[in-house]
C-alpha cells in the first residue's frame, strides 16, 4: 500500500476576473546544442531534442552527463557555444533570464541555494512578486502552491525549521506559485521519505494534467519510469538513448544504459528475465505477468 | 563490546518535545545496523547522540546513557571519542578539512592532530585508502572530486583513526546510484576486513537490502520495528510508517496483491 | 614533544614532500616575512628617497629574476586607484604648502604637495611590493607549515587554510545562489534600484549557508580529533638552509636597528 496524495487543481479561469493564470505551453527545440564551461569542460556535445507542448520528459544520466547544464539552458541562465535553444521559435539569447522566468520554472536540487526570507509565506511570495503578481491574485497562488506541496500549516514558520525534505518541497512550491508553462525539476526526489516522493509525483502529475511541460532531471529510475512518457538518456554530454520508459528499459537498451552507469528499475529486469517483454514499472509487470499467467492456463 | 544506547532520550535546547523518546539501541563489531524513518523521526539526532556530539557541541539535553566498549561517551573527551566511533554526513564537502592540497594530505589529517610518528601516519593513511579502496585518489586535490569520491575520502579519513565503530548519516543521499553503490560496497569491506560496527543511517532500502545485517525503524523519535534486515525490509508496516520497502519486496507484495504467484525462476535472478 | 618530518621523508609521496623551486621560491618562507618586514618597516621609518626608491629596486628586480613581474604589475595596477587618490590629495591639499604651481580657479596644486606625493607614492609602491613579493613566490601551504613548525598553533594555520580554500567555495556557491534566484525572477541586469531589491535574496543565502557549514565543519573537525592535545604532526616542512637562516637573522637585526634609529631619532 503506497502513499498516495491528490493535488488541488489550479485557479480556475474567468471566475474571478484575472488572466488565464498559466499561458499555453511552449515547443522546445535544442538546435545542434554544444557547451564548454570557462575551465574547458565540455558539458553538451551536439544536443538536438525536441519537446511538444505539454510533454512529460525525464533526463536521466549519471552525475556529470550534462543533464544539469541541459536544464540551465532552458531558462536562460547557460547559453549555448554553438547552436541554439529555441521556445516556440524564438531563440532563447534575445530574452532576459528574469523575463524567460515567466515561462520557464526551474527548481534547483538544493533547496538552501534559494531559500532567504524568514517566514514560507514571504519565501512562496518571492517568486510570483518578480512576475508582477500582486493581492489577491498572489495571495491564490502562494496558498494553493502551499496546499499541492501539503505545507499550508507552515506559512508562518521559519523555513530553516522545516527539514531538509520539507525545505525542499519548499522550493519545489515556491517554483510551482509562478504558474509559468514549462517546469523543469532538478532532483526532485533526492533526500526525500517517502512521503515527500509521494509529493512530487502528485505534482508532477497534477502538471502535467493542466497542460504544462514538464521536464524533471533525475537519476531515481523508479520514479522516472512511473511519471514520464518520455525518457532521455545523457552520457558524457550527449544524447544516448530517447524514448518511453518501455524502449528505454528494454533488454536491448541495457548495454547502452549500463555504459553510462544506470540500471534499469527492477520491474524492467524482473520482466526480461522471464521473457515478459518491457515492463519498467510494477504495474506494467503485474499486468504482463497476469496476461502470461492466463496464457498457460 | 558494543555502542549501547540504554533509555536514550533527547531534547534539543529550546524545543518543547523531545527529539529521541526512550531508544534503546545496540552497535556491534562486524555487523551493520541500518536505521530507516521518515524524515525528522529523529534520525540523524540519533547518529549524533550516538557518536557522542550531542549534547558535547550542539547543546541539549540527554537523559540516559550512551555507552561505547562499556565507556560513559559523556566522560570521554573528543579526541578519544573520534578515536573510537568514526562520524559521516550527508555533505561529503563539508566534511573535508579545506586545507589540505592532496588526498594523501586530507585523510592524513586526523592521524597528524593526534601527534603520531610519521611513519605511523604514512601507514595509515595508505591502509584507510586501500580498505576504501581510493588509493589512486591520493595525489587529486580533494576539491575536485565528484560527489562519490569525496565521500569516500572522507570515510577513508575518519577510518585513518582507526575507530572501532563508524555512524553514517545518510551518506549516499546527494550521490548517483553508481556513487551509492561504492559506499555502499566500500561499507560492506570495511565491516568484514576491519570488524568495525556500522551504524548506518539510510532512506535507500535497497543499499540496507544489500548490506544491513539488522535494521531499526525509527518513528517520531522511538523504535517502532526491530529485527533482522531481511525480516523488517519485508515487514508490511513499513508503508504506513512512511519507509519505502525496497524494490524486490514492493514487486513481490504488487505480484501477490494480484493473486499472482512469485515466479520461482526470480528467486536466483534477481537478489 | 615536537614531530617534524625531517628532510629524508621517507615513505611519503613525492607529490606531498615537493620543494618549491625557482629563485627566490626556494627561500624559506618565514625567512621571506621578516625580509618583507624589514622592508615594509623601512619603506615608512626612513626619510628621504634613496631607501624607498631601493626597496621598489630590490623587490621588483627579485620579482623579475622569480619570473613574477606580471603579478607585481597586477598588485600595482589594483593599488593604483588609492595610490593616485593619495597622490591628488597630497597635491591639492597639503597643509601648510605656499607654493603653487598653477592656480586653476580654486584649485591650487602646489610643488610641495607634488613632492612629498610622490614620496609617499613611492613608499606605498615599495610596501605593497614587499607583501606582494612573499605572496606571489611562497604557497600558503608552506607558510603556514613553517609558522607550524615554529609553534604556530594548530587553529590558527587551520583557519587561515580554510580561509583561502573557502573562497572560491564561497564564490562557487555564490553564483549557484544567483542563478537560483534569477530563475524565479529576479532581475540582475535591470535598473539600478531593481537590483538592489535583489541584495537579501542573493546575500542570505551565502550566510545562511556559510553559517550552516560551520556548524558541520566543526562536527567534521572533532571526529578528526582537531582538538587532541599536543603538538600535531607536521608531513611537510620547507627546508630551513644555513643561508636562510643567515638570512632571517640579517634582516630581523637590520628591523630592530632600522626601528631604534627612529625612535631614537625622536627623542634626540
Amino acid at each position: 500500500m503506497s502513499v498516495e496524495y491528490s493535488v488541488p487543481s489550479a485557479p480556475s479561469v474567468g471566475s474571478s476576473g484575472f488572466a488565464p493564470s498559466t499561458p499555453s505551453a511552449p515547443s522546445i527545440e535544442f538546435e545542434a546544442v554544444s557547451f564548454a564551461y570557462p575551465d574547458g569542460t565540455q558539458a553538451l556535445v551536439d544536443v538536438s531534442l525536441r519537446i511538444g507542448p505539454g510533454e512529460s520528459v525525464a533526463i536521466v544520466g549519471q552525475n556529470g552527463s550534462g543533464k544539469s547544464t541541459l536544464a540551465r539552458h532552458l531558462n536562460g541562465l547557460l547559453r549555448p557555444t554553438s547552436g541554439r535553444v529555441l521556445l516556440n521559435g524564438l531563440d532563447v539569447r534575445e530574452v532576459h533570464v528574469a523575463r524567460l522566468a515567466e515561462r520557464v520554472g526551474l527548481a534547483f536540487q538544493n533547496p538552501d541555494r534559494q531559500l532567504f526570507a524568514g517566514r514560507v509565506s514571504a519565501e512562496m511570495a518571492f517568486g510570483p512578486k518578480n512576475l508582477g503578481v500582486r493581492g489577491a491574485a498572489l495571495d491564490e497562488r502562494v496558498s494553493w502552491a502551499l496546499d499541492a506541496v501539503g505545507l499550508s500549516a507552515e506559512a508562518a514558520s521559519n523555513p530553516y525549521d522545516l527539514g531538509y525534505s520539507r525545505r525542499k518541497l519548499l522550493a519545489l512550491a515556491s517554483v510551482l506559485a509562478m504558474r509559468t508553462p514549462v517546469l523543469v525539476l532538478d532532483e526532485p526526489t533526492t533526500g526525500q521519505d517517502a512521503r515527500g516522493v509521494a509529493r512530487v509525483k502528485a505534482v508532477v502529475a497534477a502538471a502535467g494534467g493542466e497542460g504544462s511541460t514538464v521536464l524533471a532531471i533525475s537519476h531515481d529510475m523508479r520514479f522516472v519510469a512511473e511519471c514520464f512518457g518520455r525518457v532521455v538518456v545523457m552520457g558524457a554530454g550527449r544524447v544516448v538513448l530517447d524514448g518511453t520508459p518501455e524502449v528505454v528499459f528494454a533488454e536491448d537498451a541495457w548495454p547502452a544504459l549500463r555504459a553510462t552507469y544506470l540500471e534499469p528499475p527492477l520491474p524492467a529486469v524482473a520482466g526480461a528475465r522471464l521473457g515478459l517483454g518491457a515492463t519498467p514499472t510494477e504495474a506494467a509487470f503485474v499486468a504482463a505477468l497476469g496476461r502470461a499467467s492466463a496464457k498457460s492456463l | 563490546m558494543a555502542i549501547e544506547l540504554s533509555a536514550v532520550r533527547y531534547r534539543y535546547a529550546g524545543a518543547s518535545k523531545a527529539a529521541l523518546g526512550s531508544v534503546d539501541l545496540r552497535v556491534e563489531p562486524g555487523r551493520v545496523l541500518g536505521i530507516v524513518g521518515p524524515n525528522e523521526s529523529g534520525k540523524s539526532t540519533l547518529c549524533l547522540v550516538a557518536g557522542g556530539l550531542a549534547p558535547r557541541v550542539i547543546g541539549g539535553r540527554l537523559e540516559g546513557s550512551v555507552r561505547i566498549d562499556g565507556a560513559d561517551t559523556a566522560a570521554m573527551r573528543s579526541h578519544e571519542l573520534a578515536q573510537r566511533c568514526g562520524l559521516l554526513f550527508q555533505n561529503a564537502a563539508a566534511q573535508l578539512s579545506g586545507t589540505t592540497g592532496t588526498v594523501f594530505e586530507e585523510v592524513a589529517f586526523g592521524p597528524c592532530n593526534l601527534g603520531l610518528a610519521v611513519a605511523d601516519v604514512i601507514e595509515r593513511v595508505w591502509w584507510a585508502l586501500r580498505t576504501v579502496g581510493v588509493e589512486d585518489l591520493a595525489p587529486r586535490h580533494p576539491a575536485r572530486l565528484s560527489g562519490g569520491q569525496a565521500q569516500l575520502v572522507a570515510l577513508a579519513s575518519v577510518l585513518a583513526l582507526r575507530p572501532q565503530y563508524l555512524i553514517l548519516d545518510e551518506p549516499t543521499s546527494e550521490l548517483d546510484p553508481a556513487g551509492t553503490a561504492l559506499v555502499a560496497d566500500a561499507l560492506a569491506r570495511v565491516a568484514r576486513e576491519t570488524g568495525a560496527g556500522i551504524l548506518l543511517v539510510e532512506h535507500k532500502t535497497d543499499v540496507l537490502a544489500r548490506i544491513a545485517d539488522e535494521v531499526v525503524v525509527l518513528a517520531e523519535g522511538s523504535v517502532a520495528l526491530q529485527g533482522t534486515a531481511a525480516a523488517v525490509l519485508a515487514d508490511p508496516r513499513l508503508a504506513e510508517l512512511g519507509v519505502e520497502p525496497p524494490a524486490r519486496v514492493r514487486l513481490e507484495r504488487e505480484v501477490r496483491a494480484s493473486g499472482l504467484e512469485w515466479p520461482a525462476a526470480l528467486a536466483e535472478a534477481i537478489e | 614533544m615536537f614531530q617534524a618530518s625531517l628532510a629524508a621523508g621517507r615513505g611519503l609521496p613525492e607529490y606531498v614532500t615537493r620543494r618549491p623551486g625557482g629563485f627566490y621560491r626556494s627561500v624559506n618562507p618565514s625567512t621571506k616575512l621578516a625580509i618583507a618586514a624589514l622592508e615594509v618597516v623601512a619603506a615608512f621609518a626612513v626619510p628621504g628617497w634613496p631607501v624607498p626608491i631601493a626597496i621598489l629596486a630590490l623587490v621588483v628586480a627579485t620579482a623579475v629574476a622569480a619570473r613574477r613581474l606580471r603579478g607585481l604589475l597586477m598588485v600595482a595596477l589594483a593599488a593604483s586607484p588609492i595610490v593616485g587618490s593619495i597622490l591628488l590629495i597630497n597635491l591639492f591639499l597639503l597643509p601648510g604648502a605656499s607654493d603653487p604651481i598653477v592656480r586653476i580657479g580654486p584649485l591650487a596644486p602646489t610643488w610641495s604637495g607634488l613632492w612629498f606625493g610622490l614620496q609617499t607614492v613611492l613608499r606605498l609602491f615599495a610596501f605593497s611590493a614587499a607583501i606582494a613579493l612573499v605572496y606571489l613566490t611562497t604557497a600558503i601551504d608552506d607558510l603556514l607549515a613553517d609558522l607550524a613548525r615554529r609553534g604556530l598553533g594548530r587553529r590558527a594555520v587551520f583557519v587561515v587554510g580554510a580561509a583561502v580554500q573557502m573562497v572560491p567555495r564561497t564564490v562557487e556557491r555564490a553564483a549557484e545562489i544567483v542563478d537560483a534566484q534569477r530563475a524565479r525572477g529576479l532581475d540582475t541586469e535591470g535598473r539600478f534600484w531593481r537590483r538592489a531589491r535583489g541584495v537579501l535574496p542573493l546575500a542570505a543565502p551565502v550566510v545562511f549557508g556559510a553559517l550552516t557549514e560551520v556548524e558541520e565543519r566543526t562536527m567534521a573537525l572533532e571526529a578528526r580529533a582537531f582538538s587532541a592535545p599536543g603538538r600535531p604532526t607536521l608531513l611537510r616542512v620547507p627546508a630551513d638552509r644555513a643561508v636562510d637562516r643567515v638570512l632571517r637573522w640579517a634582516a630581523i637585526l637590520a628591523l630592530v636597528a632600522v626601528i631604534g634609529v627612529r625612535v631614537a631619532g625622536r627623542l634626540g
